[in-house]
């Protein structure tokens, strides 16, 4: 991606980051030069298929990458203007939670089973805000009250909590210590869809009232139109495609971008037969040369297997890495 | 006139849990026709697998009656239950632990066929090859391991060895949740195509709507052990008629951007089927319910030509 003029309000800023993994005497390419801002208060969805390297960026930008089979190969993440990467434990200890939150997909593991959910939040807000054990626990009822769940629940356990209402306590424990940037890895997946409206629905609400950033990681393109503002498209350690909800929506300009939505079954559409991308995910530890999805890209031409094609702007918002966008985008204008 | 391949009739299954009974299923009754698909639809826990299930006496039911060939499929034992077996077969959600780690994907492709002595050896292997690129997997990975493929081949070969003895009716419990978008894709056209070229029936269990609309003919909605809904495709989508089917179909996030249908949240979670509540089950979380509802259940009628539904405030 092209580095775009650093604005005012930039809270987070990747530069160029790459993440390897050791696994099993390979090493795997998880990350492999993203470039991402998000800015104060914006949503930006982060949308791609299993392995492509969603939850590894989410635990980098929390330092959170297993070492030693994990390093962080190039590349820069500022928070606020800090450097993370070299930031001490210490240092990262404040930010995590306080400045940085995260909400993963499964409710039913993110919580401890042997405290009680108000005891849970409680430590989260002793720990950031200095507190005295009784003032967090009133603190905690408040936040649970936020997220909709009576105050007189916080003496229950996990075990007594339905998948949703256990999903709204991570919610809780991630708004807390009223975090600059919340990372949500998935937060909808393991709910039905009625009790997944009612989450997004809560989570959004939330997002306007405290105006706290979200990079939302999903595979769900239905989701992100409903919670974002900017949506990321990867594939393979790569942010393919980058813009607005309206960019990405109305005129997708990546092949990938273009197959993903050729291969969800439409409510509103009457298809008889779905278009799917041919083929399979590459292998991390041995992506092809040049564009890693060209084997997969019904446009893809020779220089493609050559060529890592770098991110370029299309329009001010809009951000494309392919090498034939523009054929493509003047053959889609033309049909 | 359409015909009926399976008839369900009132079937229910409790199963024991302490010392109270889980009503997985209380009362279910349709027919599926002939080289349709029908869609059976519902969030966790309300009973549609256990239902997809009892239609092929995987699990035997509690009461109520499952019709094959005008036989109560309940009554048939030793090689009767056995040749139905080779009528009726079921697709698993997850790929990853419906197959056997210890066996090649040949070995369980041709399992059936050997169980059902339906081929000798030669035979067996011919027509293992046969299936396998049938279903598009490469025949020279016969010998490979489940680990070794990925998740959507997989599922090919969970459907390959569904396919072998020749079935007619096939129990899709959620062939796709576990998959990719785009791998996905593949695996849905890859059952379209098999059910054209062998005039197959599925039960299409799915708990994402979008996927089961774009398969489905007729759809029948579930909450909590019973039908709520049963209508073609088109007209559910079109007009719903039971709040919890508007409820449902309007909490769908639909991936493009501007005009959205109004979006009707429910209040609370699914109440326990160990103790449903009293009349309507959805009484709890309808916004429209009445003192009628709280007290006398509703019974799933028809409202219009292949539409039913199970709700008092329809008329």
């Amino acid at each position: 991606m092209e580095k775009t003029d650093i604005q005012e309000n930039n809270l987070l800023q990747i530069e160029d980051l790459h993440i390897h993994y050791m696994s099993e005497g390979r090493e795997i390419h998880a990350v492999n030069g993203v470039t991402l801002h998000v800015n104060e208060g914006e949503t930006i969805g982060l949308v791609g298929e299993t392995g492509a390297g969603k939850t590894t960026l989410a635990l980098s930008i929390m330092k959170l990458i297993q070492k030693p089979a994990g390093r962080y190969a190039g590349g820069r993440i500022l928070f606020g203007g800090e450097d993370l990467l070299s930031a001490s434990e210490n240092r990262m200890h404040h930010i995590r939670g306080n400045q940085i939150a995260m909400i993963f997909q499964d409710p039913m593991t993110s919580l401890n089973p042997v405290y009680t959910v108000g005891d849970q939040i409680a430590e989260v807000i002793a720990l950031h805000g200095h507190m005295h054990a009784k003032q967090a626990l009133e603190r905690a009822g408040d936040t649970l009250e936020m997220v909709g769940i009576p105050r007189e629940r916080a003496n229950e356990y996990p075990h007594q909590f339905s998948g949703g209402m256990k999903q709204r306590v991570c919610i809780a424990m991630a708004l807390a210590a009223n975090p600059q940037l919340i990372i949500a890895d998935e937060p909808t997946t393991a709910l039905d869809v009625t009790i997944q409206a009612q989450v997004l629905d809560l989570m959004g609400k939330l997002k306007r009232e405290l105006n706290t950033a979200m990079i939302l990681i999903t595979h769900d393109l239905g989701i992100v139109s409903e919670v974002c503002d900017k949506v990321a498209i990867m594939y393979a350690g790569r942010i393919l495609e980058f813009g607005t909800l309206e960019d990405i929506y109305l005129h997708p300009t990546h092949p990938y971008t273009l197959g993903l939505f050729n291969s969800i079954p439409k409510l509103d559409q009457k298809i008889s037969r779905l278009t799917p991308i041919k083929g399979l995910m590459p292998d991390p530890a041995n992506l092809p040369e040049g564009c890693a999805f060209a084997p997969r890209c019904d446009y893809a031409c020779p220089a493609c297997t050559k060529t890592c094609p770098p991110g370029e702007a299309i329009s001010p918002t809009h951000t494309v890495a392919c090498l034939r966008h523009r054929e493509l985008a003047s053959e889609a204008g033309r049909n | 006139m359409q015909e009926t391949i399976l008839s369900v009739r009132d079937i229910r299954k409790y199963f024991p849990s302490g010392s109270q009974v889980v009503k997985a299923v209380d009362g279910v009754s349709f027919d599926v026709y002939r080289g349709e698909t029908l869609g059976l639809v519902g969030e966790s826990g309300c009973g549609k697998s256990t239902t997809g299930r009892m239609t092929i006496r995987l699990l035997d039911v509690t009461s109520g009656s499952v019709l094959y060939g005008g036989q109560d499929i309940a009554t048939l034992k030793g090689a009767d239950l056995r040749a139905l077996r080779c009528h009726m077969q079921i697709i698993f959600q997850d790929p990853f632990s419906s197959l056997d780690p210890r066996k090649t994907i040949g070995d369980t492709i041709g399992r059936p066929l050997k169980v059902h002595r339906l081929a000798g050896r030669h035979e067996r292997f011919e027509r293992v090859l046969e299936l396998m690129e049938r279903v598009g997997l490469d025949p020279n990975w016969v010998n490979k391991y489940p680990h070794e493929l990925d998740g959507g081949r997989r599922q090919r070969v969970g459907i390959a060895r569904a396919l072998a003895v020749n079935p007619e009716y096939i129990v899709c419990d959620e062939p796709v949740s576990a998959l990719d978008v785009s791998i996905q894709a593949q695996v849905l056209n890859l059952l379209q195509d098999l059910q054209q070229e062998m005039g197959l029936t599925y039960l299409f269990i799915s708990h994402d709507l979008s996927v089961v609309k774009h398969l489905s003919n007729r759809i029948a909605v579930m909450y909590l052990g019973k039908i709520v809904e049963l209508a073609r495709s088109e007209d559910l989508f079109a007009s719903p008629a039971h709040p919890y089917t508007q409820a449902l179909l309007s909490a769908i996030p639909i991936p493009s951007i501007g005009k959205k249908p109004q979006r009707i949240l429910l209040q609370g979670d699914v109440p326990s089927p160990k103790n449903p509540p009293s009349g309507c089950r959805f009484h709890t979380r309808c916004p429209y319910a009445t003192e009628r509802c709280r007290s006398e259940e509703p019974c799933l009628r028809e409202v219009q030509e292949g539409h039913h539904v199970a709700c008092h405030l329809v008329k």
